[in-house]
């Protein structure tokens, strides 16, 4: 065979392989991001979830049933930040006070979560 | 074990560059019809067979060693299992399949017998292996240092891979040429001589573009991976590079003379020129690859050591040299300024001595003399003492902990003779024969990190100052580094005033951990590049006000993208239950870390009752002192508006102090 047409094949093939190996890297990749997307939006959406956070209680407004709280990372709902969360009932905040540390309970389908529980840990 | 590694890694190395040094002198060369020009390709081509055999057979080794380190134990290296989990898992190993793989190829295409009579033909084989040649090549850039250069890891590799394909053209390209220069030299060889000088002259040219190539690529990766004279000098990798780099300075010698003196000659017939000079240049060429073949050696050594910016350089000599040195010496001052300016001028003669053609020896001796002359004049001013620790960086990050541990430790073991506010001022220290230094002036910040970790290490002996080595752990040391730069920073931030200077950031906010009840620890770090930070440090029972006039504007300064962090200074645990429902707090107040922030924060600015203002990059840019009273908010206000109006970002600044 001619020298070439060798190296025109060689190139080929070579162009070839990567190429294919590409495209099959890529659709994986491409599946499992679809996969991943739709496992978050499952989990995110139209499900009641559970949550329970330390924090600390910064602000009580029984007029509004609402308590003001420092708290760590709410996993999948929010990050770290002081953030007013509504009672379930006002029974809730009853004896909690400024600077209390507690432990709360968070339930709803996100983003309406209300505390129906709380408890001080200090 | 590390021998053997060496040896194969040098082999792999040296195959893969000649690799692309055959091919590419083959096809620079061109083709020929006569038979010597024939004879010689043919020659290189079997040379390259055997290249691309040891390229694959010390590649083996090389997988096999690597596997038994990543594996912790050499058995490793034979298990099959293990070798595939390093190709498929490690960044190296896929590196490695690829360019294996590309080898492979490149062997089997020069094993083949190909009929490459037509021009066509030839150049199609000859490019095809230049090709996979420098494809199996570059690669190698991904798996070596490169690939850990933090940030713009892109733009190391794709230096590094031309640099490796440069020496592959420059380097491969000698040994290639001297024995075609040779054989056409010898008597038979006369029908290939026109074809041997052109190939000469043509390899000139490119050698000449290549070695700037060499030379701009591999400074950009020594400023990388070295970073200063210290990492050079002080470290194994740096002085690995000196000694490339005075290889490759008499490889370069070498090269010079070649295109100055013996490719003028190579033309005609004459007991100089002609067979004589090809065979001078064949055998400096020789010389050349040697040399290039030792620094590839040192190469293969270098790919196995931790670049010197991750090493703590050991400074081998007692004097450095510091600008800082001049401070308040205005004689020294004009000293060095006349000597850098007659140091100039003998540059400049130097520049002229070269270019110029006739009379260049004496014009060259006399700029020379003129050079020594003004360094010599220049440099002794700004000498100050070292020690080989004078560039170590600490191991322990300028952070508000490590500086309040130092402050205690500053009580316990300095303040008998330094004062317990650091002006070297008590009563054990006057009695002294040299007084103890004033530890909060500028004094502090002119000497590095490294000198005062020296001085707390092994004492000042002629001055009375003790050794604290072995009473001291490393990391206590650096607490009180730590503590020293904080208090003379202190020292030097005594003028910031509650207004910003535009542009200038210059004080380093030291980092610090705090918590907010139960929550997770956050640093300062965390707000880089996102937030500014007011730091408040307050007495409650004076500054309820201002922290209600502050929790007033909550809204307001979170738009402008401050983040308040209030510090009790009596670090009370439950900070949050005393301030109450009356002002309604809700920004951030420390109930962990205060203490550590109180203490670090007070040696910058002392007051019951202090505010600083932290920019984005991580620097102090405003201190408030004050007594508590509720004051003039907008003012506040308005200097952070100024800080978010600055066009230029100051880099930030580093975790160490220096």
């Amino acid at each position: 065979m001619r020298a070439w047409k060798v190296v025109v094949l060689l190139n080929l093939a070579l162009v070839v392989g990567v190429g294919w190996g590409y495209v099959f890297w890529g659709l994986r990749a491409a599946r499992l991001d679809r996969e991943l997307a739709l496992a978050r939006a499952a989990a995110a959406s139209g499900v009641e979830r559970e949550w329970v956070v330390a924090g600390v209680v910064r602000a009580v407004l029984p007029e509004l049933d609402v308590l003001v709280i420092t708290h760590g990372e709410i996993a999948g709902l929010m990050a770290p930040m002081t953030m007013g969360f509504r009672a379930a009932s006002p029974k809730i905040h009853e004896g909690i006070s400024i600077g209390d540390e507690v432990r709360f309970t968070l339930r709803g389908v996100p983003p309406n979560v209300v505390v129906t529980a709380i408890e001080k840990t200090k | 074990m590390y021998a053997l590694g060496l040896c194969a890694r040098w082999l792999h190395l040296a195959s893969s560059i000649l690799l692309v040094g055959a091919a590419t002198t083959i096809a620079l060369a061109g083709r020929s019809d006569r038979p010597t020009a024939r004879r010689w390709e043919h020659r290189v081509l079997l040379g390259s067979r055997g290249l691309a055999l040891a390229a694959l057979g010390s590649g083996l080794i090389v997988l096999g060693l690597q596997t038994a380190l990543f594996e912790g134990r050499g058995g490793a290296a034979l298990e099959a299992g293990s070798i595939a989990r390093v190709l498929i898992e490690t960044q190296a190993g896929r590196v490695w399949l690829v360019r294996f793989g590309l080898l492979a190829i490149l062997a089997a295409f020069l094993w083949s017998r190909l009929h490459v009579e037509s021009s066509l033909d030839w150049r199609a084989a000859r490019a095809q292996a230049m090709l996979l040649g420098a494809a199996a090549l570059v690669p190698a850039a991904a798996a070596g240092h490169a690939a850990a250069v933090e940030p713009e890891t892109a733009r190391a590799i794709a230096l590094d891979g031309l640099h490796v394909l440069g020496a592959g053209v420059w380097v491969g390209g000698l040994l290639p040429l001297a024995l075609l220069l040779w054989t056409a030299a010898a008597e038979p060889g006369a029908d290939a001589r026109p074809y041997a000088v052109l190939a000469a002259r043509r390899f000139s040219r490119l050698a000449l573009g290549v070695v700037l190539v060499l030379v701009a690529t591999g400074t950009l990766m020594a400023i990388a991976n070295v970073g200063n004279v210290a990492g050079l000098v002080g470290t194994a990798y740096g002085r690995l590079l000196l000694a490339k780099l005075g290889l490759v300075v008499a490889a370069l010698a070498l090269a010079a003379v070649n295109r100055a003196v013996h490719l003028g000659r190579l033309a005609g017939d004459g007991p100089t020129v002609g067979r004589p000079a090809m065979r001078r240049l064949a055998t400096f060429l020789v010389g050349e690859g040697l040399i290039a073949l030792a620094v590839l050696a040192i190469v293969a050594t270098m790919t196995v050591t931790p670049p010197a910016r991750h090493e703590a350089p050991t400074w081998p000599f007692s004097v450095r040299l510091s600008f800082a040195a001049l401070e308040g010496a205005p004689a020294a001052s004009a000293r060095v300024l006349i000597g850098s300016q007659i140091a100039v001028l003998g540059l400049v003669g130097l520049a002229a001595g070269l270019a110029i053609r006739g009379r260049r020896l004496p014009l060259v001796a006399g700029a020379l003399v003129v050079l020594g002359a003004g360094v010599g004049l220049a440099l002794p001013p700004l000498a100050v003492d070292a020690y080989p620790t004078t560039y170590l960086r600490p191991s322990v990050p300028y952070h508000a902990a490590s500086i309040a541990s130092g402050a205690t430790l500053y009580r316990e073991h300095c303040a008998a003779c330094h004062g317990a506010g650091g002006a070297g001022d008590a009563p054990a220290g006057l009695r002294l024969a040299r007084p103890p230094a004033d530890l909060r002036g500028p004094h502090t910040a002119l000497h590095t990190a490294g000198d005062l970790f020296w001085w707390l290490t092994n004492g000042i002996p002629e001055a009375g100052m003790p050794a604290f080595g072995r009473e001291l752990g490393e990391e206590q040391r650096w607490d009180l580094v730590n503590f020293l730069r904080a208090l003379s920073s202190g020292y030097s931030a005594r003028g910031m005033r509650p207004a910003i200077e535009p542009d200038r950031p210059w004080l380093v906010a030291p980092d610090f951990t705090f918590a907010v009840g139960p929550t997770p620890p956050r640093s300062l770090r965390e707000y880089r590049g996102r937030r500014t930070v007011l730091l408040v440090l307050y007495e409650l029972a004076r500054a309820r006000s201002r922290l209600a006039e502050i929790a007033g504007r909550d809204g307001t300064l979170a738009l402008l993208g401050v983040e308040v962090i209030a510090v009790p200074v009596d670090a009370a645990p439950d900070a949050i239950k005393r301030i109450g429902p009356e002002p309604r707090v809700l920004f951030s107040v420390v109930t962990e870390g205060a203490q550590a922030i109180v203490t670090a924060y007070h040696l910058l600015a002392a007051s019951p009752h202090v505010e600083f203002l932290i920019d984005r990059q991580g620097y102090i840019r405003a201190v408030t002192r004050g007594s508590g009273a509720a004051g003039d908010l907008d003012k506040t206000i308005a200097e952070v508006q100024r800080l978010n109006e600055e066009r230029t970002a100051a880099s930030a600044p580093e975790e160490h102090v220096h």
